[in-house]
């Protein structure tokens, strides 16, 4: 045990006169307090956001206030008056904001027509999504990697092109000894690092600190044993350093990029979605429709699906507002099988790269993170979903004024329901991805083992 | 002897196994992009034109309306994917397909497929662009990084040297024989891709494709190009081999996968997007405060009637020769659309403002210049999306406008309830639309094409003389 403590001692020693190791530690360092900041700004300006939109509301009530002082049809509100769904962030959204970018984080809301309203998007410049969140999680799983094989490619090599190995090994030390003492030395440097930006990220996005924390550590410090499985597997096959650079260069490639844009394709083409197109479409056709048909028939459709207020008054005027919103909501209904669809199709695309990231561990590491910051596409429909609900509730809140034609005055404002939304982890889907990874830094670990064994063997 | 150095590289290249096993690979994924690339882009415009061809259908059979009626029903401009996007999707997954247009409202053009996708699509998407961009350069890198190192160890160089040829010389002679090996690699994807092309658009296709393609070509030959000679600079500053490729790893990183995306957070961070929510608020703030299209109580819209009646000399809106509902309308529609495009025109100038960060990165990094140019030529940039924004709003305009002037026209004042046959929605013409001319999307890349021009002749000049100063100990 002293041996390997004098080779830990000589590995710090060597690494502190490495100009070229130094800068790599210290910019990674960099590129993760830089992901920190950028991560928990992007969540502070959706929070912005988002409170920036009550006052919206606010303003257009004070609006419709002053227009409407001795109150008015319920109609003329649901028209002009809009209210937002809201997608508050996790607290760990800030060290994974997954597709928190893409999908819009509110929804404005009439009482109109739901499906007509529901998929609008946030003003979103896309080149910059294209190019993609510089957040911890890119940092952890993009950039860890690519440090550790900085710091491992040569692990063996350049002892053995130094010609310093044979004198090592002339001492009375082996050279399972050596390897393992260095990579020992590297582990807890990068290790050190890893931990050390998570517990900065958790500390400054000030996250709920539950169970998440120790599997969020938990999930670092098994990636950066893949990695150092993977340069220790390299390692093993006893080859030059140029070929070991190649050789992790070319898996990290394959595992971070090439990997998952075929896994993209295949999901795609696999999983066509055809329904946003037609949805879209058809409920146009429904709504407008309404204005042509008798209105008798409108409301008998309608009544059908809401029989307390099936004993109104009887429409003879040109136009009233109860048969308006009558046929908006008809023409949700009319697509409904097609919204439940469209949701479980983006679901089930999101099940089968749950299944197919077993095929590269940055996949399956992403994925966790995002679940764990509850930043992925299930969240997103959960919001779809529960503005849906919500839409759902402010019909409900609308129907006695438009139907017993009870006059709407400014203090039943306050009665209007409000929506709030937080997305939830997955923890489940966190855990089953953990295992998963365990899995695979066993499986990589012990082909280096054996591999390493083998191959000194054959030296000897 | 230039010559036999240059066929010396090409030939022991071509003898290497390894070399030959991952330029295979290269081209394999090159191949499987294109077809890929193709079969997606495919299927999206299938879908994208079906569903053009559907609702110009449904609009011009449409049952008897009022023509406000119509313009409230309004339509749909589905973005077209041009020919050469299947090259390089570039924005076009992160970009909506659909902007729905109506009267009085600027929508969002919604369902991209990013927003379709779990967090997958981030990690990049399969494209001739993307192995040309990221992986063609990291071929080269293993091809060159040994350029002059490896001369330098076996004691090859000082022969070379004895035999009256100057380092520069050398380099160049390698550098030829690179650039032929290289273009073993990626001729038959470009050929490949330009018989698709053709076999796609027949005979028929137009001169300004072929001006992309080609272009979309010379671009990546620059850049490779570049690379090539940046390798065999750096092997030339360096005395052994491992160190002169772990440098040229580490620039490939910094310049593919680190500069990109900082550089385009940075521009993000350093000027702020308005959200939709408040730019609609700031637009129908400004628009309140003029004409509101459904309210002629309006006191601009009784100042308006009075210029009317003096006009035309009557006492009443109801003996006017027009209908000025329609009047009213059309000029609520053109004061909100001018209140909308000034604000638009703001948004737009924040994300160009945002994207210059990138453009300017690239004279840190070829490889962001050949992205921005590359996404230019397949249509697939942000100018690209933009001018199919503007189009669709232009027609949204002229439609609802065309709209006001039927019912300012034809119907009487206050007349709500006659419908007009749908005859009359046959009169406009569908939205179509038609991809930008090449040398449109040229202008808008002046200065990407700057730094991509700078970088060769920097390469070259710079470069070429450190390879002169370099020590052969």
């Amino acid at each position: 045990m002293k041996k390997f403590w004098i080779l830990i001692k000589y590995e710090w020693l060597n690494f502190r006169a490495d100009k070229g190791l130094l800068i790599l530690v210290t910019l990674t360092l960099l590129a993760g307090l830089y992901g920190i900041y950028y991560g928990t700004t992007e969540v502070q300006r959706q929070q912005q956001n988002i409170a920036g939109l009550e006052k919206l509301t606010e303003h257009n009530v004070e609006e419709l206030k002053a227009k409407y002082p001795e109150g008015t049809d319920a109609g003329d509100i649901g028209y002009y008056h809009s209210t937002f769904a809201v997608h508050h962030p996790d607290s760990w959204a800030s060290l994974a904001l997954g597709q928190r970018d893409v999908n819009p984080y509110y929804i404005k809301l009439r009482l109109l027509n739901l499906q007509s309203q529901l998929y609008d998007t946030e003003n979103i410049n896309p080149q910059k999504v294209l190019a993609g969140n510089f957040d911890l999680s890119f940092v952890l799983v993009y950039l860890f990697p690519l440090l550790i094989i900085g710091l491992c490619f040569n692990i063996l090599s350049i002892e053995k092109e130094q010609g310093t190995l044979p004198l090592l090994l002339s001492q009375p030390i082996s050279l399972p000894l050596i390897v393992g003492a260095k990579l020992t030395f590297r582990m807890l440097v990068v290790l050190g690092l890893g931990l050390l930006l998570s517990i900065l990220a958790m500390i400054w996005g000030k996250v709920l600190p539950d169970g998440r924390v120790a599997l969020w550590l938990g999930v670092v410090m098994l990636y950066c044993f893949f990695w150092f499985a993977v340069a220790f597997l390299v390692a093993a096959l006893q080859k030059n350093s140029a070929f070991n650079a190649v050789t992790l260069l070319g898996v990290w490639l394959l595992l971070t990029i090439v990997i998952p844009a075929l896994l993209n394709v295949y999901v795609s083409i696999k999983q066509p979605i055809p329904q946003a197109l037609a949805l879209t479409i058809q409920q146009r056709e429904v709504v407008h429709g309404g204005w042509d048909k008798p209105k008798r028939e409108t409301m008998d459709k309608f009544f059908a699906l809401y029989p307390q207020w099936r004993d109104t008054t009887e429409i003879k005027e040109r136009f009233v507002w109860r048969w308006y919103y009558a046929f908006h909501h008809l023409g949700d209904v009319a697509v409904q099988d097609l919204a439940t669809q469209y949701k479980q199709t983006l679901l089930a695309r999101h099940e089968l790269v749950q299944k197919l990231n077993v095929l590269s561990v940055p996949v399956n590491v992403q994925g966790i993170f995002n679940a764990m910051a509850g930043s992925d596409l299930p969240s997103y429909v959960q919001f779809l979903q529960s503005a849906t609900r919500y839409h759902d509730s402010l019909r409900e809140f609308y129907y006695p004024f438009l139907f017993r034609q009870i006059t709407f005055t400014p203090a039943d404002f306050a009665r209007e329901p409000r929506h709030s939304f937080s997305s939830a982890p997955d923890v489940d889907s966190a855990v089953n991805g953990f295992v998963k990874l365990l899995g695979s830094v066993v499986v990589v670990f012990g082909a280096g083992l054996l591999l390493f064994r083998w191959k000194t063997a054959s030296v000897k | 002897m230039v010559k036999s150095i240059a066929q010396k590289e090409f030939i022991s290249t071509l003898r290497d196994r390894r070399f030959v096993v991952l330029s295979m690979l290269v081209l394999l994924l090159l191949l499987a992009a294109t077809v890929v690339g193709l079969y997606s882009s495919h299927t999206l415009q299938q879908e994208r034109q079906v569903a053009q061809e559907e609702v110009n259908h449904q609009f011009h059979n449409s049952a008897d309306r009022h023509p406000h009626r119509m313009a409230h029903y309004g339509s749909f401009a589905f973005r077209p994917k041009s020919s050469l996007s299947f090259l390089d999707f570039g924005l076009d997954s992160f970009t909506g397909a659909s902007v729905f247009m109506e009267a009085h409202k600027q929508n969002s053009a919604n369902f991209s497929q990013a927003q379709q996708s779990s967090s997958l699509i981030r990690f990049g998407e399969m494209t001739v662009a993307f192995v040309l961009q990221m992986l063609l350069p990291l071929l080269i890198i293993f091809l060159c990084f040994g350029a002059f190192t490896q001369e330098k160890e076996t004691g090859t160089l000082k022969i070379l040297l004895s035999q009256g040829v100057s380092p520069r010389q050398i380099a160049w002679a390698k550098i030829a024989g690179y650039s032929k090996t290289v273009a073993l690699v990626v001729t038959p994807a470009l050929l490949l891709a330009g018989g698709l092309l053709f076999g796609q658009n027949g005979l028929d296709l137009q001169p300004d494709m072929l001006w992309r393609l080609l272009l979309f070509m010379a671009f990546y030959l620059v850049y490779f190009f570049i690379f090539i000679v940046l390798s065999v600079v750096v092997s030339a500053l360096h005395q052994r081999s491992s160190t002169s490729l772990v440098t040229l790893l580490g620039i490939w990183i910094l310049c593919c996968v680190i500069i990109p995306k900082a550089s385009a957070n940075l521009g993000n961070t350093l000027y702020t997007t308005p959200t939709k929510a408040q730019m609609d608020a700031d637009v129908h703030e400004e628009v309140a405060k003029g004409i509101d299209g459904h309210n002629s109580q309006d006191a601009r819209a009784e100042a308006l009637k009075k210029d009317l009646l003096r006009k035309y000399g009557v006492d009443s809106v109801s003996q006017l020769p027009v209908n000025v509902d329609g009047i009213i309308m059309a000029v609520g529609e053109e004061q909100s659309t001018k209140v909308y495009r000034e604000h638009f025109e703001k948004l737009t100038g924040t994300f160009q403002k945002q994207n210059r960060i990138s453009e300017l990165a690239a004279f840190l990094n070829p490889y962001l210049a050949v992205r921005h140019l590359s996404m230019g030529m397949a249509s697939s940039d942000f100018p690209h999306y933009l001018h199919f924004q503007n189009k669709a709003e232009e027609y949204r305009y002229h439609l609802a406008q065309g709209l006001n002037h039927i019912q300012a026209t034809r119907l009487k004042y206050h007349d709500k309830t006659t419908r007009l046959s749908s005859d009359t929605w046959k009169e406009f013409k569908p939205f179509t639309y038609e991809t930008p001319p090449v040398h449109w999307a040229l202008r808008h890349h002046l200065l990407s094409l700057t730094a991509l021009v700078l970088w060769l002749c920097l390469v070259c000049t710079v470069g070429m003389r450190l390879v002169h100063k370099t020590q052969i100990v």
